[in-house]
């Protein structure tokens, strides 16, 4: 579950990124975020993990006010959110199955469960056959396959995407969109920011649209 | 149009449903194997990445085993010349010849005295046959003895005055030089208390030496890390933004530390023995001149085990202050 309650981030710099932004997705649900470039997209999922906090204004998260969140415990609300960046991200002087490993070692899971989960991930993104590639190696849309990978292979209870498609082929795309779907199927709380509007209204989910940081539509399916 | 199912049979996209028991529980209570698997991944990926620049490893190691191979190789110098002077620093006796024309007498009335006293242990008279005697039984001297018309030998009392605690003189020596029938007291304890000083001094140096030295190996450690810091900032941030644990963070650069106090550890100890195997043939001969009273004392083995225990903590104790420092300014917010 995510909720923004009147929430304006601006930078040192004095620009003002998201401006009064007021939404809730409910535990289990699935929205897309799309806007234009510099719409702000990234720094609302930047607020929801606490990689910037807002200006103004509150981000809940599971239930938890993030304005009172102390530092010594924002490791553990990053370890129950899924996090795929745009820039993917990735280590890149280790391997693909280090890589993906790396939430599940630092929750602590043993090594037969972290080799487990590790090739299920994999699998799901279809890279099972890199595993022990190095990251400079891959393509940029399979560099992105791996970083959503780490992003699901510690099954977090908020999955939040900023443009994972970005370098994906149509069909990957669409893959991959279906993939964060499932998530949402069993109970996982999903938030993608995507450009590729025809995709997102294929996928028949919620959409947030942003313009110039402030919320221009909310749409629903089946709603209006 | 709305896409129902995948057709693209490249992904395999189903989700297993996260059962509510491998959900990402946040507070993780982390046992005992996980615990150890999490530490052994520390351990040998820095030991990894160590290896993966073995020269860089390799000077730093170096600079850090040189700067503790120093005060040990002084710390066994100064242990020898102990050795060497130990023998001599116990005798505390005092020598007192009596004139020649005292009689046989005045000398066991003396003694008698003497050993009445609570300050005085022990004392021992020769006599002058007793001393000829004993001169005849050195080699060499039984000829020129030989020569001699009478015993020129005066009667002698050797004194043991009782253990002193402080550094002044035993009180019963002036006392014996006030004796009209002595002739000469000889108390040696001086120019002994004052090697004794030298040496006290010496090892307060090299202590101060080694505490300056360990000072250094800690700031090469440090600085080493803090370089490793700043080229790793981008690993770092990205093992912040999923989640891992200041502690987390830190653990792989303290273990970089404790493998570079070991690496040090164990070169400080080939130069040590080096320098020993080295020394070994000329400090022997020179012992030789000691009658084979003296041998040389190296490194012990529980001292030499010592030593890269002692380095690890250094070691880890320089990465725990480059990454107290440098991790907190690498912490965004
Ligand atoms: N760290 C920052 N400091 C100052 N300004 C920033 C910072 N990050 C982003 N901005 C500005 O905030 C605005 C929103 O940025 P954001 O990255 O959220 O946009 P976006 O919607 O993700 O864009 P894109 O689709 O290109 O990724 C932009 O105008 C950007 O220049
Ligand atoms: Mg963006």
């Amino acid at each position: 579950m995510i909720r923004f309650d009147q929430v304006t981030k601006r930078y040192a710099s004095g620009h003002e990124a998201v401006h009064d932004l007021s939404f809730e997705l409910a535990a289990g649900e699935m929205a897309f975020i799309t806007g234009h470039s510099g719409a702000g997209k990234s720094t609302m999922l930047k607020l929801i993990g606490l990689i910037e906090r807002p200006t103004r204004g509150h981000v809940t998260v599971n239930g938890q006010n993030l304005h009172g969140l102390r530092r010594g415990r924002i490791p553990e609300l990053r370890r129950g959110i899924g996090m795929v960046f745009q820039d993917h991200r990735l280590l890149m002087d280790r391997s693909v199955y280090d890589n993906v490993a790396l939430p599940l070692i630092i929750a602590g899971q043993s090594r037969e469960e972290i080799a487990r989960r590790v090739r299920a991930a994999l699998d799901k993104v279809g890279l099972l056959e890199r595993e022990r590639a190095e990251p400079v190696t891959l393509s940029t849309g399979e560099q992105q396959r791996v970083g959503i990978a780490r992003a699901i292979v510690a099954k977090p209870s908020v999955l939040i995407a900023d443009e994972p498609t970005g370098n994906l082929d149509p069909q990957l795309s669409a893959e991959i969109m279906q993939l964060f779907a499932d998530f949402q199927q069993v109970g996982t709380t999903v938030l993608v920011a995507s450009h590729d509007l025809p995709l997102v209204k294929r996928m028949g989910k919620r959409v947030l649209v942003l313009n110039q940081g402030r919320l221009l539509d909310d749409w629903r399916p089946g709603g209006g | 149009m709305f896409a129902k199912k995948p057709t693209g049979n490249r992904l395999k996209v189903q989700a297993s449903p996260p059962r509510a028991a491998e959900r990402a529980t946040p507070r993780t209570r982390l046992g005992f194997s996980s615990w150890r698997d999490q530490h052994l991944y520390s351990l040998f990926s820095s030991l990894g990445r160590l290896l993966a620049k073995p020269w860089a490893t390799a000077l730093t190691a170096l600079v850090m085993g040189l700067a503790l191979a120093l005060p040990l190789l002084f710390l066994i110098l100064l242990d020898n010349a102990r050795g060497l002077s130990g023998g001599w620093q116990d005798a505390r006796e005092i020598t007192v010849f009596l004139k020649p024309d005292a009689p046989v007498d005045a000398a066991r009335q003396l003694a008698e005295a003497l050993r009445k006293r609570s300050d005085v242990a022990a004392v021992k008279q020769i006599t002058p046959e007793q001393g000829l005697e004993e001169f005849r039984q050195m080699s060499g001297f039984a000829d020129a003895l030989a020569v001699l018309q009478f015993n020129p030998l005066p009667q002698v009392l050797v004194v043991t005055p009782q253990e002193l605690r402080g550094s002044d003189d035993p009180a019963v020596l002036a006392e014996l030089r006030q004796q009209p029938s002595v002739d000469l007291v000889q108390y040696d304890a001086a120019w002994r208390r004052r090697l004794g000083a030298i040496l006290g001094l010496s090892q307060r140096s090299v202590l101060v030496l080694a505490g300056l030295l360990a000072m250094a190996t800690l700031l090469v450690v440090g600085n080493t890390v803090r370089m490793d810091i700043q080229s790793r900032a981008e690993e770092i941030a990205v093992m912040q933004l999923i989640g891992a644990s200041p502690g987390f963070v830190r653990r792989p650069f303290l273990y970089t530390g404790i493998w570079y106090g070991l690496f040090s550890g164990a070169f400080a100890l080939i130069v040590v023995f080096g320098v020993q195997w080295a020394l070994s043939h000329p400090v022997n001969q020179l012992l030789e001149s000691y009658d084979h009273r003296f041998a040389l004392r190296g490194l012990e083995p529980l001292a030499a085990l010592a030593v890269p225990v002692l380095s690890a903590v250094l070691g880890w104790l320089g990465a725990m202050l480059a990454t107290a420092r440098h991790l907190a300014e690498a912490h965004p917010d």
